[in-house]
Parts: structure tokens; sequence; C-alpha cells
């Protein structure tokens, strides 16, 4: 049933001593042995805000890079950077702008970059166009023109452009994608999908006393006032909205799983519970994907609004069998259709564990009556002990070292961002979308 | 004279009830200063959880002996104090005593500071931070509401520990009780951390890390500290000890006080001075 062996990627070795399951080695040092110290990459960090503190928390765990400055228009957000940066002896210099970042420090390799989204196309741009590598998280941009740009510009300075679209590195997705669904083909024929993340209603983004930029300081970046700067994912002109803060992460899973773009986007949303909010606060989507053997179709939803009880996974549905995967090791689990071919192989290579089998019939001539019973339920024997956005970021630094491909391309998370702004356009329409194959190329 | 308005927020995380109560401010500040709080105590929880496959507190259990992690800063930190706390407290304290029931030998870690990562010198770090990971919550919350201008606050983990910044205006201190609801043994407290031990609610399920067994020598125990973190540590730690062994912890550090009750009988160890009564 499976007859390619892993690849590198994969990286996985054998089974823990203690029956723990597939581990992956942290390659962290590996890595640094392997590429000497001549090859250490010069990084700033662009945006300092909850997504930058998060990417910072994994770079600190990468060896072989140097953080030497942090960028943010926020006096605040810079001092904190600063000084947390210091306790964890790694001094930096900070300043207010990417422009300030380029004029002064001549010896960087790479940025990343974490803004609100309206600034992701004029920051990466210049930073591509000033020589420089550039991890840019997701969405790519607010607009599709800009994201377009992007793309347009990494293929003029062939210099690298990953999006921050971090599953696409993470070992478990690429394992369940790579041997479980396309090798394996566990789930038989692909049929549908879903996927959700609901978050709990909260109260909008505040800042502490005495932290306020001046109105001058917020016209130069293009906010309104500091409640806009601080709440900016919920206003049109700055960002998506949750199907492009929370959604993008799962609607380019869709693609990427099934391995074209979707035809058609049906979808339905609102502004139904937040005062005063530019962007839809709940979403429900349906695309439809032309897959070789016929439509499978993905729904997804969002809220805002809701207890975020459950966390938030993708569900993916074929005839023989079906695969819930998440960042969340503890969400991901795989079921067996008692029709389907034997898993008894895969079990016995360790592609998977047995979570929860029925019990064997032994004497089909008697039968005991209880309560339902269980599901055939498996789980994925691959773990690691790293950040998740970790395996990401170090695929951009391997690719700049010339030791790796990017996992996620500006101009293959391009149709994602595509059909991720039809989304919002079929709900301002209310109607279906068609989306040709012409419009979602980059 | 009137009461003063304070308000109050509830969440859930790290398997208890958090409770953030702000005084002296507009609600909607308070409000906007506790859901940055909360906000900490779930990001908190994602690191130290260890029913969180991707906490880091699950990472390091995953660790062959030899193996290395680096540690987020709250985490290593918070490492540092627990095994501080495991060696002012004689061994009676540790984030590995829930291991123990099933090891034969305690595991054994080492901080590397420099790197700040942590290194399995010997068998599979198994550890439950339990209340000192909800205390370093607590202390960590109030390094925000400080930050955020909200001096006058008070912070709750599950109603066995709390951590009282300035009073109320116009009162000596926060209203705190030993014991259940209405206790009548009250202190006036600010700038300190009350913890309570004890079988009452959850019967005997406190290790000690010295045995592998169960080895409440009390019913109940009580520390007042600086820091919240410390006073869990040190009343889970004084569930094991006998008195000799409390006085002595406590003779090298004269900002913990330790309350027992046995046989009705009220009293404090240690040289803290006592807050005023309520």
């Amino acid at each position: 049933m499976v007859t390619q062996p892993l690849n590198r990627r994969e990286f996985i070795g054998t089974a823990a001593a203690a029956g723990a399951g597939l581990m992956l080695a942290s390659p962290a040092k590996v890595m640094a042995q392997a590429t000497g110290a001549n090859s250490r990459l010069n990084l700033a960090l662009i945006g300092f805000g909850a997504q930058g503190r998060v990417l910072l928390e994994s770079l600190l765990a990468i060896e072989g890079i140097q953080l030497t400055a942090i960028v943010d228009i926020w006096p605040y957000a810079r001092t904190y950077g600063q000084r947390y940066l210091k306790t964890l002896g790694h001094p930096v210099r900070t300043y207010e702008n990417y422009e300030e970042l380029l004029a002064n420090e001549k010896d960087l390799q790479a940025v990343i970059v974490a803004t609100p989204d309206f600034w992701h196309t004029p920051i990466t741009n210049a930073c591509l166009k000033a020589g420089l590598h550039v991890y840019c998280e997701k969405m790519m941009s607010n607009t599709i023109e800009g994201a377009r740009s992007m793309v347009q510009t990494m293929r003029e300075t062939g210099k690298l452009l990953q999006i921050g679209h971090q599953r696409r590195s993470n070992p478990r997705y690429l394992f369940a994608l790579n041997r479980l669904i396309r090798a394996a083909k566990l789930l038989g024929r692909l049929t549908a999908a879903q996927a959700q993340w609901n978050r709990a209603a909260t109260a909008d983004f505040g800042w502490p006393k005495h932290t306020d930029m001046t109105a001058e300081q917020l016209a130069k970046y293009g906010y309104t006032d500091m409640h806009q700067f601080r709440n900016w994912r919920w206003f049109k002109g700055l960002g998506g909205g949750p199907l492009s803060d929370l959604g993008a992460h799962q609607i380019d899973i869709f693609n990427w799983w099934f391995g074209v773009e979707p035809r058609a986007v049906l979808a339905s949303g609102g502004i139904d519970y937040y005062k005063n909010h530019e962007w839809y606060d709940n979403a429900m989507v349906i695309y439809e994907y032309p897959l070789p053997d016929g439509v499978a179709r993905a729904f997804y939803q969002v809220q805002t609004t809701t207890s975020a009880g459950g966390g938030y996974f993708e569900y993916f549905m074929g005839d023989e069998g079906a695969l819930k995967i998440s960042e969340n090791p503890n969400l991901t689990a795989i079921y067996k259709e008692a029709k389907s071919p034997s898993w008894d192989e895969l079990v016995a290579k360790n592609y998977l564990r047995t979570r929860a089998a029925p019990a064997a019939a032994t004497d089909a001539t008697k039968v005991d009556v209880r309560e339902t019973a269980q599901l055939a339920e498996y789980e994925i024997p691959v773990s690691f002990s790293k950040k998740i956005h970790q395996p990401h970021l170090e695929n951009f630094f391997n690719a700049i070292r010339g030791k790796a491909k990017l996992n996620c391309p500006a101009d293959e998370a391009f149709p994602s961002e595509y059909v991720i702004h039809k989304a919002n356009e079929a709900i301002a329409a209310r109607k279906t979308l068609e989306i040709t194959p012409q419009e979602t190329e980059a | 004279m009137s009461e003063p308005v304070i308000h109050v927020f509830n969440h859930h995380a790290m398997a208890t009830q958090f409770q953030v109560r702000i005084a002296g401010e507009e609600k909607a500040y308070a409000e906007q200063a506790a859901q940055a709080v909360l906000a900490l105590a779930d990001e908190l929880e994602s690191r130290l959880s260890r029913f969180r496959a991707d906490s880091e507190i699950s990472q390091i259990s995953q660790l062959a002996v030899g193996g290395t992690l680096r540690l987020s800063e709250p985490v290593f930190a918070c490492l540092e104090i627990a095994r501080w706390m495991e060696l002012a407290m004689r061994g009676a304290f540790s984030v590995t005593a829930a291991a123990m029931k099933t090891r034969l030998a305690k595991p054994l870690w080492s901080l590397l500071e420099t790197e700040f990562s942590i290194r399995c010198d010997s068998g599979r770090l198994e550890f439950d931070l339990g209340a000192i990971g909800k205390g370093f919550a607590l202390d960590r919350m109030a390094e925000v509401l400080r930050e955020w201008s909200c001096p006058a606050f008070l912070l709750v983990a599950g109603g066995s520990s709390i951590l009282a910044g300035d009073p109320p205006a116009e009162t000596p201190g926060w209203s705190c009780g030993l014991g259940d609801d209405h206790s009548p043994h009250r202190f006036w407290l600010k700038h300190c951390s009350l913890s309570g031990s004890g079988l009452t609610v959850r019967g005997q399920h406190i290790v000690d890390p010295r045995t592998g067994l169960p080895g409440s020598r009390r019913n109940r125990a009580w520390a007042l500290t600086d820091t919240a973190a410390e006073s869990d540590a040190l009343s889970t730690a004084c569930m094991m000890l006998d008195e000799p062994d409390i006085a002595g912890v406590l003779a090298h550090n004269d900002r913990w006080l330790v309350f027992l009750n046995e046989g009705g009988s009220w009293r404090h160890l240690g040289n803290r001075p006592l807050p005023p009564a309520a």
C-alpha cells in the first residue's frame, strides 16, 4: 500500500524507545553545525505586535540567525521589544519604520514582516528591491493588486518571498498530506472538507495610559486614532476581517491539499454582533473544487461572536475515511469507514497509530447488544518539539542558504490569497461568484 | 464613606477560575486592562500546561537524556523559581512530584542560563507546575496591570491564591480570609500574596516529592509571601513538612509567613510581621 520512502522534508526518525511514536529531532543544532558560522543570517523583524512577538519566540529557538533590529511605529512596542530582548541577552537596534531600517542596517540578509496587512505590500516590495529576502505574514496584502505586485517584485528581484502559511511546513500536515492522503490514498476519493475557527467574543483591544501616539504619528502611518491602530483587523482598507485573519490559514489548506483552486465561491456573513467594526464578524463560505474524480465542496466557518470551545481544525473527508487535523495534535484524528480496505499495514509500519478500534467478532453466530460501538479511530504518530511557526521560518532560512525549496513562495500562496478575497466579495454580493483559473494566476 | 468601585472580571484558564479585580479606574479602561491581563493568562497556559501537546512543558517531557530545549522567557523564569523553591523547601516541593508516583528515581534537569534552555540530565521530565504555575501567572499578570497604570488590584486564582496590589481607595487593604467563605480569620492585605493548600476540597492529592507517596501531614496550610509563585510553593510544601522543618525553612526568609490550623487552634510561623486583622 505504501511504497515510497519518507522524504527528508518529513524528517522522520524511528519510533522512540518508549513507544512515543515518531519523533522529529530538533534540527537547530544540526543545521548550525552543517552550515557553519559563515552562513549566519542577519535579519530584522518589522512589526512587533502580537504576531511579531509570536514569531520572535520561534526565531529565538533557531540557531544560525542573528536578529539585529526590530521595527515598529509604536514607541511602546519598540521599548518593550528592546527590553525583552536585552533580558534574553540579545541586544537589538530599533527603528520606527522600514525606511529607517533600510537606510541604517547595511548587513541584513532578510526581514520578517509582521505589520498590519495594508503595510505588507509597500514594505515587502521595498525590502525585496533592497536586495533582502522576505518572510511576510499572511495575508499577503489587503488587496489582490497588492498581493500580485509582491509576486511580480519577487520575480523581478530574484529574492525569496515566503508567505507565513506556517502549516505548509508543519511535519504533521506534510506527513498527512504526502504519506496518508496522496501516497496511501487513505481517504479514498476526496469528496468534501470543512474547517472552522471560532474565536471567543472579546472587547476591542485597548492600550496602556501614556502610550498614545500623536494624531500626526498615527496619520503618517494611515490610522485615524489609537483605537483603529490597535484594532486594525476590523477596518476596511487596513485588514481583511476574520476571513483573512483566521480563515486564510485554513482556506489555504483547502487549496494545498486539494491541489487545485476552487472554481466557485458562495458565502454569507455580516456585522451582526459588534457595533463599531467595518469587517464581518462572522462568515460561512462554500467553495467548489474541481477534483479529477468530481467536485468536492469545502465549507468554511469563522466566528468571532461565539465561544471558542472545541478549538480550530480542518477536516477532510473521502469515501473511505476522514481526517481531522489541527496545529493542536490533540485535535487530530483519522476515522476509517468499515467498508474501506484494511489499514493494518499502515499501522504496522507506524504510519498510523490506533486510538480506538471496534472489537472484532470472534464468532459470527453470536452477537452482544450494548451501547453503540466505537468507530475505528487512528492518529498520526508524528510529533515535534518546536513552536508551531519554527519549521516554516527554518524552511525560509534554509532556502536562503540554498539548502531547501520554499514551502510557500508568494506565487504559490497567491491563489489562496485570491480566493479568500473572493469570499469577502461573495458576502458583499450575496451570490455565488465564479472563479476562473486565469484569475488566480499571479 | 462610600464603597469603592471595584470592577470584577472572570476568566477560565489553567483549569481554574481566574478573577481580576481592579479599583480606581473607569470601567472601560479597567475592562481593556483586564483583557490584556487575561490574554496573558491564556498565553501562559499555552506554554505551561502539561495537557497541551504543543506546550513547552509537553515538549520538555519529550526530551531524551542529554537533550536540550530552548525555552521562552516566562517558562524559563517559572522553572528558575520552581528550582529555587525546591531547594528552599528542602525537597518538599518539586515540579516532578506527580511523576514520582510512577517513577523509581527523581528525574534530573539543568537550566542553562546563557542559552535560556533546559537540559534533561536523567529520566523523563514530566513536570506538573500545578499551583506554582498559577502563582507565577498571577505575578506576571500583576506586572501587566502596573504597566497599564492600574496599581489597585486583587488577582485571584481558583480561590486558593491571591495577589494583592494597592488597596482600594480609603481602605487599609483587601480583606482576605483564611479558609472557607466568610472566614472570621481575616487580614487586610496589600502588596503580597496569600495561598492555601489543603485536602478539604480535592482530598488527598498532594504527593511528597521526597517519597512519591501521598504525604500530607495536615489538612490545611496557608503561606503569605511577596509573590504568588512563592506562596503557592510554600503552602504546598507546608503540607508535607513537620513544624521544625517549616521553622527551619522560614528562618532563612523574613518575608515568609505560614499559618496553620490544627485542632481548632490557629498559629503562625515565621518572622514576617502579621498583617493587620480585618
